[in-house]
């Protein structure tokens, strides 16, 4: 197949299934269009659906906290807690602490909480499974390692929404900066059956106090219990450059250059590993949302794709503190990164039933 | 003049860090690379760092895990746990551990505090000791976490192992440990001024004032604190943190 890179955005071929219309724009930006026109903060009532979704927080609270709010440390979930105080809602700040922290992302936490009086949980993975759980990744070959992580996040919110009976969690998930995504860069994070496998497969430990969650289970807690997370950010107009300057104005938060780079192992799986092993280069998403949010030109973020991902020594010191922490020798990390991907698909997985069930619920979700 | 020490506690139990209160309850924290990573970050006067187990389970010090936690302090750090012999001190030493913490040999073996400050010098032995408030305000020494009582008062205790070599005392008030809510100084000051070492006070801090109040009333050379480092608000999440080097300049003028 030959080469060819989107001419409003900067998707290209090394998305196999992208594809273009005859003046050259992909299909990438044009669903980026298409689930922007869909959110709630373009319609013309905009103000009155965030005021109705308050609203309807409030009325709900049976506690202390009517919301949780997911702190990463990063631009979008530190925003969500910027806004929910904004908005005036009483919002409990749930940390979940994996093990990769980096000293920005807890110093962030630490403004943020302070700054806006926020009651914090720190949900502390047991970090001997968890690393076990992400070697077991690494040994499938697997593209979604952060799927271990992200999973594990959603389940332990809904754990803690249940125990301390707060029904909403503000996650900061956007269509305004994160609707790109090709379907062979990322697995589905809920595919529960997936992960298990994986595991069964080539992990050392049992899964005891890893937290989890299945979609039936998903599907039940917002339908039957009224559990449910809602994406607050689709109900603002937002931009990710201003987030930022509000943050550091407001809270003297500080920016840690790179999406998801608040984490010490979402920086080299981005940055290092997939591009090195999988062909994949996560920024091409990114700014490709950000050119479509009209935050930064076409020609900057080509500019931006040419520079390396990573300074030569942050690498050096970065990949021995990744395989030191996770317990792979150098030579079995080289080994791991020149061996060929594999689908999550040769494993046992639900995400196809899944998709086709959140395909149908992305079109009635704001109904 | 060098600003006195500021030194997070960190406990070891197995692999995992945890931080107890009033020695009892231990509340997992996470892994102590990750926490030592970003506690390089702030860029800590030190580290004291204690396996609560190594001891009381009668095992030997994990060179292991210590090897892992010496090659990523870039700050000095002082191990305990589980030392019974110079064999092991050695080794320890040597991993990059710049001083090692002695406390059930203080009891079983006093002869190793002497033998280790001959041999390593007593800038490199710490020997700890915890201590209980008893009925009537009196003080006593207690052993294995706690646990068990000596019938030892601790001025005579602090003198003793001050003599055989020790070079620091890290004193820890069991009743204060994880409660964030200061010091006790009035066994501070026994301790402080009853022997030529410096003492290092742990157990209470919770706000910038008590490392103060620890120094400036209590007469400690150094102070280490736990909880207040690793913990945030009424729900105790884990946060870990450590104060700007402002703000403690600020605190002991």
């Amino acid at each position: 197949m030959h080469y060819q890179i989107c001419v409003r955005c900067v998707m290209d071929t090394t998305d196999a299934e992208i594809s273009f219309d005859e003046s050259g724009v992909c299909s990438h930006c044009k669903s980026h269009e298409a689930r922007v026109a869909q959110a709630p903060f373009s319609q013309s009532d905009a103000g009155e659906k965030l005021a109705a979704l308050v609203a309807r927080i409030k009325a709900r609270a049976k506690g202390e906290y009517d919301c949780i709010i997911g702190l990463s440390g990063g631009v979008d979930s530190s925003y969500v807690a910027y806004q929910a105080i904004q908005l005036g809602l009483k919002p409990l700040a749930v940390h979940f602490d994996n093990g990769w922290n980096s000293e920005l992302a807890v110093k962030n936490i630490e403004r943020m909480v302070k700054k806006l009086n926020l009651d914090l949980i720190t949900y502390v993975i047991d970090w001997e499974e968890f690393r076990d759980i992400q070697r077991s990744f690494f040994k499938a070959n697997v593209i979604d390692i952060e799927m271990v992580t992200d999973h594990a996040i959603f389940a332990a919110l809904f754990k803690l929404a249940k125990q301390h009976k707060i029904r909403y969690i503000l996650s900061g998930t956007n269509v305004a900066t994160e609707s790109i995504m090709p379907k062979a860069w990322q697995h589905f994070k809920f595919d529960l059956l997936n992960l298990m496998a994986i595991q069964k497969k080539f992990g050392q430990l049992k899964v005891r106090s890893y937290p989890t969650i299945s979609i039936w289970h998903m599907a039940w807690n917002k339908y039957m219990s009224g559990f449910q997370s809602v994406p607050i950010l689709n109900y603002l107009p937002y931009k990710k450059e201003e987030a930022i300057a509000t943050l550091k104005a407001e809270l003297g938060w500080e920016y840690y250059g790179g999406k998801h780079y608040e984490s010490l192992f979402t920086k080299y799986y981005q940055a290092h590993i997939l591009p090195k092993k999988f062909g994949v280069d996560k920024r091409k998403v990114h700014l490709s949302d950000l050119i479509m949010n009209g935050e930064v030109t076409r020609e900057l973020a080509l500019k931006e794709l040419e520079k390396p991902p990573y300074t030569e020594s942050a690498l050096a010191s970065d990949r021995e503190y990744i395989c030191k922490k996770l317990g792979f020798s150098q030579v079995e990390h080289d080994a791991y990164l020149n061996a060929s991907a594999v689908s999550h698909f040769d494993y046992p997985s639900y995400a196809k039933i899944a998709m086709a069930l959140v395909k149908i619920y992305r079109k009635v979700q704001y109904n | 003049m060098l600003r006195i020490r500021v030194i997070p506690c960190l406990l070891l139990k197995g692999r995992g860090l945890v931080k107890t209160t009033r020695f009892k309850d231990p509340q997992y924290i996470g892994d102590p690379i990750n926490a030592i990573k970003i506690f390089n970050d702030k860029e800590v006067d030190e580290l004291v760092l204690l396996d609560v187990l190594a001891s009381v389970e009668g095992k030997g010090p994990n060179f292991e895990v210590i090897e892992e936690i010496a090659n990523e302090c870039f700050m000095p750090v002082a191990y305990g746990g589980g030392i019974t012999n110079l064999e092991q001190i050695r080794k320890i030493l040597k991993l990059g551990i710049e001083k090692v913490v002695l406390n059930e040999a203080a009891f079983q073996h006093p002869e190793l505090i002497s033998a280790a400050a001959a041999e390593f010098g007593s800038q490199s032995i710490v020997v700890s000791m915890d201590v209980k408030r008893k009925l009537f305000g009196k003080y006593e020494v207690y052993r294995a976490r706690g646990t068990k009582s000596t019938g030892l008062d601790p001025v005579a205790f602090a003198l003793t192992v001050s003599k055989l070599g020790a070079g620091e005392i890290f004193l820890t008030a069991i009743d204060r440990d994880g409660t964030m809510e200061g010091y006790d100084l009035e066994l501070i000051k026994q301790i402080a001024r009853a022997v030529p070492i410096p003492v290092i006070a742990s157990g209470g801090a919770g706000k910038i004032g008590d490392f103060r109040e620890a120094t400036h009333c209590g007469g400690a050379s150094a102070v280490a604190a736990g909880a207040m480092f690793v913990f945030h608000g009424k729900h105790r999440g884990v946060l870990i943190t450590y104060p700007e080097a402002d703000a403690l300049k600020q605190a002991f003028l």
